[in-house]
């Protein structure tokens, strides 16, 4: 069985010419929940962009990202974008319609289901996500842990097999924060997640991955790497409090 | 600035106006706007009904009637200064009191209409009267993101002025267009932004 | 100038609704053949920007302060089309959202603050910036275009206004005019300073929007063409008092100029009451030399604000 995810030698440039991506690789299989690590500037959003094909704008990609054994291009992006949801840093970016109800209906009308179709799966996702009652709630009316909810109804009323989050828990009180973490757990697709939640990569994945200028340079269980104190100040993050009060046995 | 202005719903209060369907409104509001704006003066039966109707629909409402009295007196430089030209130069039938009468109950059923119904159903009802869908999608992106934009620009006009400290002119001209020009380049980001979800969720 | 409801006539309301209609058409399917999709919610973002941006306070004297319009402007940044999709936009959020001009007055408002003064700003800062060159060229340009686009709605609105019989052109195209030939100067000094400001954090952003600009100019000629229209419409006729309000100002100032005999169009309400017509013929010469003026400042403002060096960068 392929991987879900595998990405080989990925780079890639901005337009002024700094070299955001050098030379990624990694494959992450069917059902894991991996950590995408790393300061700020490492490339990790710019790395999640390439996950659905939106990077590298509109031409054509070089087999550098494969999806279930199928390769990125121009062609299939909609065959990806069907099996990828991608969970946008910004809520604002992602809940660009009037209502609740309108915006997680976006993607299955997109898909071209059928209207009784597309209601079942709003009334789905917002069961899911605990909203059941906002379907006709403006969305710029929504406290900041709400839209983070409503973007993760809107991505998995697509009934994506892997689920991209860039940032899902920043700006969320511990609450929030709590709330959502047992969202993601109760969801059974692969996960990539790109987090500074350090707790949330302990307590949710099992992997992880640690980006540091466009580069790979850690990859392995979650809970080993963050335990190694040199390379987490080395790579401008820390060992997460969680974990000196934990002893694995 | 009052990002406060911006948000003329609190919330949506409900009434019974509230809950009439939208096509009804907006239809009903077309033509007391039409009629009212247009009937001869002198058929003052008209402005009177007129004037119960908005009346006794504010009381259904439940909107609060000082939000109301606020919303007319944006109204009044208009008519002191058709009042003041008329006063120097007079012209045709205008009296400033019929014009001010006309436009007070035309803005009267504006207010209520667009304060007991959800933009969302005004959208679907331009809609269904075949406006283009460029333009509705715009109107749509536009009522969405004016708040968030607003607050944007509140935020960012407030960091400068805690940086401000010369009270003069000059630096307070500067700092605020920057604000401006700022606020266009993050608008563009976030609408490239917005696109690439628009894309991730499959638009075409 | 959002002109409220029951200031204009039933036939103003109707024909203002109609050119407008026609131009939001004409920009429709100029947006929609010529913008790339990734640039559609652009246009959404933009209203939305405008809007924000007429909220931030410039402050001039005492309490009062001015505010950016920004139709010149969002032409400059976005081209004709794509500007009057966004201000009749913006209109219309404004109209039924925050009653802010009248629903009949809306063909009014959008024909002289989305075509008159985005068009107008458009041909304006593409003229004056392929004659003056770089940055200094671009700032002077929408400088001016920033007056001109202001004054030029509110000759629009006058006329509208005249024509209703609400005020007469004699006292409301002095009083208009001459209000906006000062509101201008802060459009056109916010205008400058906030492209410069924009070419400043983000020159690629400016230097994108120039080559994404389409090479046909001629789609400008039926905006153009539309707005010509509108004026001879509604200001043309009473465009025949301005002789005779020269030969008043000419009176007064003792020159002698032989009395032009003119023919008054019925439509049009007024003209024959005595009175200031004095006040037009003043306010048209003082829109003509203060456009020349206003034009020299802006060369000056232009020079100010960019110093030597920036503006020996390859422009458009």
């Amino acid at each position: 069985m392929s991987a879900a995810i595998e990405i080989t030698n990925l780079t890639y440039r901005y337009h002024d010419g700094t070299e955001a991506l050098r030379g990624v690789s990694f494959q992450i299989e069917p059902g894991e929940c991996v950590a995408l690590l790393g300061p700020n500037g490492s490339g990790k959003s710019t790395l999640l962009l390439h996950l659905n094909g939106i990077l590298p704008d509109e031409s054509s990609a070089n087999g550098a990202v494969k999806l279930f054994g199928e390769s990125i291009r121009a062609n299939n992006l909609e065959k990806i974008r069907r099996q990828v949801g991608l969970l946008f840093q910004d809520p604002d970016d992602q809940l660009f319609c009037p209502t609740v109800h309108e915006d997680i209906a976006f993607g299955p009308q997109q898909l071209g289901l059928t209207e009784s179709e597309v209601e079942a799966r709003v009334a789905k996702s917002l069961l899911q996500v605990g909203l059941e009652k906002f379907g006709s709630r403006a969305t710029h009316h929504l406290s900041h842990g709400e839209k983070r909810r409503v973007c993760l109804a809107g991505v998995l009323a697509c009934e994506p097999s892997v689920l991209v989050l860039d940032e899902p828990t920043s700006d969320l009180d511990p609450r929030g924060r709590r709330e959502f973490k047992s969202l993601l757990r109760e969801i059974s697709a692969t996960k990539l997640i790109a987090t500074h939640d350090l707790e949330l990569a302990v307590e949710l994945c099992s992997r992880a991955i640690v980006l540091d200028k466009g580069q790979v340079v850690a990859d392995g269980p979650t809970v080993e790497l963050l335990n190694d104190e040199a390379l987490m100040l080395a790579h401008g993050l820390e060992r997460p409090h969680i974990l000196r009060h934990i002893h694995p046995h | 600035m009052s990002s406060r202005w911006l948000n003329p719903h609190h919330g949506f209060p409900d009434s019974p106006v509230h809950r009439l369907p939208t096509g009804l409104k907006l239809s009903v509001a077309l033509v007391v706007i039409i009629g009212t704006a247009l009937v001869p003066w002198r058929m003052s039966g008209w402005f009177a009904g007129v004037a119960v109707l908005l009346g006794v629909t504010v009381l259904f409402s439940r909107l609060p009637a000082i939000f109301l009295a606020k919303r007319i007196l944006v109204l009044s430089p208009f008519v002191s200064g058709v009042a003041l030209m008329n006063a120097l130069q007079p012209a045709g039938r205008a009296d400033w009191r019929e014009i001010a009468t006309r436009s007070a109950l035309c803005l009267f059923a504006v207010i209520l209409v667009s304060n007991t119904t959800p933009f969302s159903k005004i959208l679907r009802a331009l809609k269904a009267v075949r406006v283009p869908g460029l333009l509705i999608t715009t109107i749509a992106l536009m009522h969405r993101y004016l708040f968030v934009l607003g607050d944007e620009a509140e935020r960012m006009r407030r960091a400068r002025m805690s940086r401000t400290f010369s009270r003069g002119r000059r630096f307070q001209w500067r700092a605020m267009s920057t604000v401006v020009g700022q606020l266009f380049v993050r608008a563009s980001e976030r609408a490239e932004r917005i696109y690439h979800a628009m894309c991730a969720r499959g638009w075409k | 100038m959002h002109i409220p409801d029951g200031f204009i006539d039933g036939k103003t309301a109707a024909i203002t609704a109609a050119l407008s209609a026609i131009g939001l058409g004409f920009a429709l399917n100029q947006v929609k053949r010529e913008l790339p999709p990734r640039k559609i919610p652009l246009l959404g973002l933009s209203a939305a920007f405008l809007f924000a941006a007429q909220m931030v306070n410039f402050p001039i004297a005492g309490g009062t302060s001015g505010h950016l319009i920004g139709g010149a402007l969002i032409a400059a940044l976005l081209g004709p089309g794509a500007a009057v999709v966004v201000v009749a936009t913006v209109l219309i959020v404004q109209c039924f959202l925050f009653a802010d001009g009248g629903v009949m007055a809306l063909g009014a408002n959008i024909f002289n603050m989305a075509i008159l003064d985005s068009v107008s700003g458009y041909v304006i800062y593409r003229l004056v910036s392929r004659f003056l060159p770089g940055l200094r060229g671009r700032v002077t340009a929408i400088a001016f275009a920033g007056w001109c686009s202001v004054v030029l709605a509110s000759i629009g609105c006058a006329g509208q206004l005249a024509w209703s019989g609400t005020v007469a052109w004699s006292a409301g195209f002095p009083a208009m005019t001459s209000v906006h030939m000062l509101i201008g100067i802060g459009e056109a000094l916010i205008s400058a300073l906030v492209l410069l400001a924009i070419e400043r954090t983000r020159p690629e952003m400016t230097a994108q929007i120039e080559a994404d600009r389409p090479k046909r100019g001629n789609q400008v000629t039926r905006y153009g063409l539309l707005a010509t229209l509108g004026i001879a419409i509604f200001v043309a006729p009473f465009a025949c008092s301005w002789p005779d309000g020269l030969e008043q100002v000419a009176a007064k100032f003792g020159f002698g100029l032989k009395a032009v005999s003119h023919t008054v169009p019925a439509l049009a309400p007024d003209y024959h009451a005595p009175g200031i017509h004095w006040a037009v013929g003043a306010t048209a010469i003082a829109g003509a030399l203060g456009s020349l003026v206003v034009f020299g400042l802006a060369i000056f403002l232009g020079r100010m604000l960019v110093p030597v060096k920036s503006s020996e960068r390859p422009a458009n």
